[in-house]
């Protein structure tokens, strides 16, 4: 039954070229923990993406709770928490995600750092990956304020001054982060943005290119 | 093949005009079509994005905060709240300031907002520096008239003050004009 | 293709796509074809990486039942007894700030050059580190630098994290999510983002509340009986105190704020039977079934 559909699907489509290419290729000895131990160290960048993809399943059914609006973020954020049935756990997963994510991805950045596996001819995969990072850090950092609770808003305000001392610039960035004069309304509105459509955006564009490169190249080989 | 060249070639020499070839007029439309239909979208969009950037700074009220009589020479924390318009929202705002006099008994007022990176300071929050104000983020200090001691780069903010009726009244906040 | 020496031969399209039909002989290699203890993707090595995928999982779902995410108080701009502090993977960048060279006039050195001279450095370094060798102890000058800021990096998240320990226990400031995790646990606060509903007034049509309006009771707890500012109110009283004690805090006063009130409502005009009347009004001053009385009820005054 399968069979035949995906042979309906192959005929019209012709993809048994790309299920090739992404399912049966070999996988070498060097990066397999079933042969050497030490190969765990390979996981953490499949462990990075595992938890990316519970962050965007758990991000997008927070919305369905979520409100962007400062007089509303704070209750709706409590309300989806302790009165909607699993709600910490949804939120839970996106909280502690958000910081599990960052250590797979330091752990991945070391091993690929030590193994020297971001040398020609694989450097454009390395500032790849560097601009995910960053893309994480800004998505922890817009991530931070949505709950808007006393933490958030001070935590943030630290966080814009850090921008804002950036000489001649550091004041335009400063109202355009802040959409205003004030830490407010269109803060918290621009931080949702950013959050939920440009930065994960970025990234999923990021991590085709990633991860195409990886398929291209082919991992690196054994020390 | 070759005869092709040459013909290009005597073909070309003569008049030394470069023409353009129909592949390459169509690509250079192209490109510029493509620019046409991405910059519209693009300049209405970032437009609306920078907007807060070229509004013009809200000139502020003078409010109410506390009388005369009550202000000596330690700083006093006062909140006042000021309408501010954050964009569709409209609210009475928060503000805090410390509130003391001079040598000479004027009264002025200082901005709690740290010159470091905006945390809150407070007078005398920390036992080990006295007579001074103190900011928790990173220990930045200030003496009385807001001069920045350790940490911060500049001296803490001050109000514009006015004194009616034996109230004071505070409204813009200017950068301090106490301190060289 | 048309060129070649079958280009007599017929295309055979899949319907009028450009997808053409033909025997799939041309896909690449598969994994077999390769030397060693190579193994396939899928499913092979696949099903070893999900097996890890399942137990770090697992690990993930302990830590997220186990410790729900953190929620303090809703914002306030005005609060200045409040200890900001970032997400912990910022704090390395938090404490860089607070040295000499990175604060004061220099501070764009701090929160500019530094961390851009760093991650600028890692983003670069396929080009900085051009050598062929790919082991780490042959690259001493990277691997050093790595291990370096790895060091720096730690000792400073370490640093700051002890000195926001240590200004919380020197302000006497529990955290607030923290306070408030406690006060849900005690029951002293229902979440939910639902606002406390505004407890009636009950029986508007009693003599009692007639009474009420004349008595010197209004001037401190409000018409509404909600207390004039910060006095507190009497909505929902009647959870608290039984008509008797209403009685005494009639005749006698309530903690150190209220005086007894009889005398002067006597003097004004009223009879001990209103008063009565009053407390018996007041006592069924309760809030609808399952709901408390508002914290402030319970606090003396």
């Amino acid at each position: 039954m399968l069979k035949s559909v995906y042979n309906w699907i192959d005929e019209r489509l012709d993809i048994t070229p790309m299920w090739r290419d992404v399912a049966d290729h070999e996988v070498p000895e060097h990066v397999n923990p079933a042969h050497h131990f030490s190969a765990f160290v390979y996981c953490f960048g499949g462990l990075t993406f595992f938890i990316t993809v519970i962050q965007i399943l758990s991000g997008m059914f927070l919305t369905m709770y979520y409100v962007d609006d400062i007089v509303n973020a704070y209750k709706s954020v409590d309300y989806l928490q302790h009165q909607v049935a699993f709600g910490v756990i949804v939120r839970g997963m996106h909280h502690w995600g958000a910081s599990l994510v960052i250590v797979m991805m330091f752990l991945h950045t070391l091993r690929v750092f030590f193994t020297g596996s971001y040398k020609a001819p694989r450097e454009m995969n390395w500032v790849v990956g560097m601009s995910i990072f960053f893309v994480m850090l800004g998505l922890g950092f817009t991530g931070y304020l949505l709950p808007w609770d006393n933490k958030a808003y001070f935590a943030t305000q630290v966080g814009i001054q850090i921008a804002a001392s950036v000489p001649y610039l550091g004041q335009y960035i400063e109202t355009f982060l802040q959409g205003g004069e004030i830490v407010g309304a269109q803060t918290l509105t621009r931080f949702f943005a950013l959050h939920v459509f440009f930065l994960p955006g970025a990234l999923l564009a990021l991590l085709g290119g990633h991860f195409f490169m990886i398929r291209k190249q082919g991992i690196s080989g054994p020390l | 093949m070759q005869d092709h060249n040459k013909e290009q070639q005597s073909h070309g020499k003569p008049n030394k005009r470069r023409e353009m070839t129909r592949r390459q007029f169509l690509s250079y439309t192209l490109g510029g079509t493509g620019g046409f239909m991405m910059s519209l979208p693009l300049i209405a969009n970032l437009r609306f994005a920078v907007d807060p950037l070229l509004q013009p700074k809200a000139e502020s009220d003078w409010v109410k905060v506390i009388d005369v009589e009550k202000i000596t020479d330690t700083p006093t924390a006062v909140n006042f709240e000021k309408n501010v318009v954050d964009g569709w929202y409209e609210s009475d705002k928060g503000f805090g300031a410390w509130i003391s006099k001079d040598a000479s008994g004027d009264v002025f007022a200082l901005s709690p907002i740290c010159k470091h990176l905006g945390c809150t300071v407070e007078w005398e929050k920390n036992v080990n520096y006295p007579n001074e104000y103190f900011c928790p983020c990173h220990a930045a200090r200030y003496t009385k008239d807001g001069k920045n001691l350790a940490v911060a780069p500049a001296p803490l903010d001050e109000y514009d003050v006015k004194i009616e009726n034996g109230s004071v009244y505070l409204s813009q906040i200017k950068p301090n004009t106490r301190v060289e | 293709m048309a060129h070649d020496h079958n280009s007599k031969e017929k295309v055979v399209y899949v319907g009028d796509s450009r997808v053409k039909k033909y025997k799939k002989n041309n896909v690449p290699l598969d994994y077999s074809a390769y030397p060693g203890n190579s193994e396939a993707f899928i499913p092979n090595f696949l099903l070893k990486e999900w097996m890890v995928g399942s137990v770090f999982l697992v690990g993930f779902m302990i830590l997220t039942m186990s410790h729900p995410s953190p929620l303090g108080y809703p914002a306030d701009p005005t609060k200045t007894d409040f200890v900001p502090i970032p997400d912990w993977y910022f704090l390395f960048m938090y404490q860089l700030l607070k040295y000499p060279y990175t604060s004061d006039a220099y501070v764009v050195l701090g929160t500019l050059v530094l961390p851009g001279i760093l991650f600028g450095a890692l983003m670069l370094a396929p080009f900085l580190d051009t050598g062929k060798e790919r082991r780490w102890y042959k690259r001493p000058i990277a691997s050093s630098l790595m291990f370096l800021s790895l060091f720096a990096t730690i000792f400073l998240t370490m640093v700051s994290w002890q000195g926001y320990q240590h200004e919380l226990e020197e302000l006497n400031i529990i955290p607030e999510h923290l306070e408030r995790a406690e006060k849900i646990a005690a029951g002293l606060e229902e979440p939910g983002g639902k606002e406390a509903e505004p407890i009636a007034i009950v029986n508007k049509e009693s003599e009692g509340y007639e009474i009420y309006q004349k008595a010197s009771c209004v001037s401190c707890h409000a018409v509404d009986l909600n207390g004039v500012s910060s006095m507190p109110s009497l909505l929902g009283i009647g959870d608290k105190h039984s008509k008797e004690e209403i009685t005494d805090i009639i005749y006698n006063g309530f903690g150190s704020g209220m005086t007894g009130q009889a005398q002067a409502n006597l003097d004004a005009g009223l009879t001990e039977a209103d008063l009565d009347t009053l407390a018996g009004w007041l006592a069924e001053q309760k809030a609808p079934a399952g709901e408390e009385a508002p914290e402030e009820a319970t606090e003396s005054h």
